[in-house]
């Protein structure tokens, strides 16, 4: 089959027409479009102090996960300090087993409280 | 039909008058469904992709660049969003016994024959890998303008012009096997 064959036949399909109601779906979807609130903008405002904080404390631990791993002897660090003042209070706790149970729900409680903090204007 | 029609209705549109939509959708509802229609083959699906499109091109609206006619930018849409369409859900290809049997050549309509032909061809078209089968779709849909469909498919006239012609290949090689097996015999 030659060049101008296929042309012939495949340049003379024939029009489809739209059916009738095709435009007004098209707007009935454009309006609806149109209506809709805008999408609700990730909060970064309020998100960036808390990866901020992350980000600090990850790159604090693998610079001391990178020390620990030097066998350099170092002076005791802020983070050993915090560790040996904490020591005896988890030891308590781990003692009691009651108090995991307090700090659970304290920080419940607290999680609660910013969720509701936070959306109190949306809903 | 005029570009100027264009340009005020999606100012207007841009403006906040939604309604004014309606006049670009009833301006280019015909070509937008039958582009759709010939790289699906499915009048209820090319409506609804033709639908999408429309919905498409009024959220980008704003990021139509008049240096291009509307027309360009919202072909190169659409062709943009049936390729993917069809790449995601694959259309329903067609049997050979879709096309009807043409019975003794000696005694059926001439007529007939020939319309039974161009359809198989047609449908032959659609046996191409998507580059071919798209690089001829639009060939044809914008009246064998290389330009245009090279525009609509956001490819170089030339890579258009190589898949056009690699597509017409193929074509040719796999029409003798689809004829045979409706009886025919090329003239």
């Amino acid at each position: 089959m030659k060049d101008h064959e296929f042309d012939r036949i495949l340049s003379s399909e024939g029009d489809l027409v739209p059916s009738s109601g095709f435009a007004s779906a098209v707007m009935d979807a454009v309006r609806n479009e149109a209506s809709a609130p805008p999408p609700i903008p990730f909060p970064w405002a309020r998100a960036l102090p808390g990866i901020a904080a992350g980000v600090v404390a990850l790159v604090y631990l693998f610079i001391e996960a990178f020390r620990q791993a030097g066998s350099v002897p170092s002076a005791p660090t802020t983070l050993d300090k915090l560790s040996s003042s904490l020591a005896p209070a988890f030891h308590a706790a781990q003692a009691m087993g009651a108090g995991w149970i307090l700090a659970a729900l304290v920080l419940t409680y607290f999680c609660v409280k910013v969720s509701l903090f936070f959306s109190r204007d949306r809903v | 039909m005029s570009a100027s029609d264009d340009q005020a209705d999606v100012q207007k549109v841009l403006a906040g008058d939604v309604a004014a939509f309606e006049n670009l959708v009833r301006r280019w509802q015909g070509p937008l469904v039958n582009l759709a229609y010939r790289f699906c083959r499915d009048r209820g699906r090319a409506e609804e992709m033709a639908q999408e499109a429309f919905l498409r091109a009024y959220r980008a609206l704003g990021s139509w660049r008049k240096d291009a006619a509307f027309s360009t930018w919202l072909f190169a849409l659409a062709t943009n969003l049936y390729r993917s369409e069809l790449r995601r859900i694959p259309p329903k290809m067609f049997a050979i016994e879709d096309v009807a049997e043409p019975g003794d050549p000696r005694i059926a309509d001439p007529l007939k024959l020939a319309e039974d032909r161009d359809r198989a061809v047609r449908q032959a078209v659609f046996t191409l890998p998507p580059k071919y089968r798209e690089a001829l779709t639009l060939f044809y849909f914008h009246e064998m303008d290389v330009a245009a469909a090279a525009r609509s498919l956001g490819l170089p006239e030339g890579t258009v012009k190589a898949r056009l012609s690699r597509g017409r290949e193929l074509l040719r090689s796999k029409l003798p096997q689809l004829l045979a097996e409706l009886n025919w015999k090329e003239a």
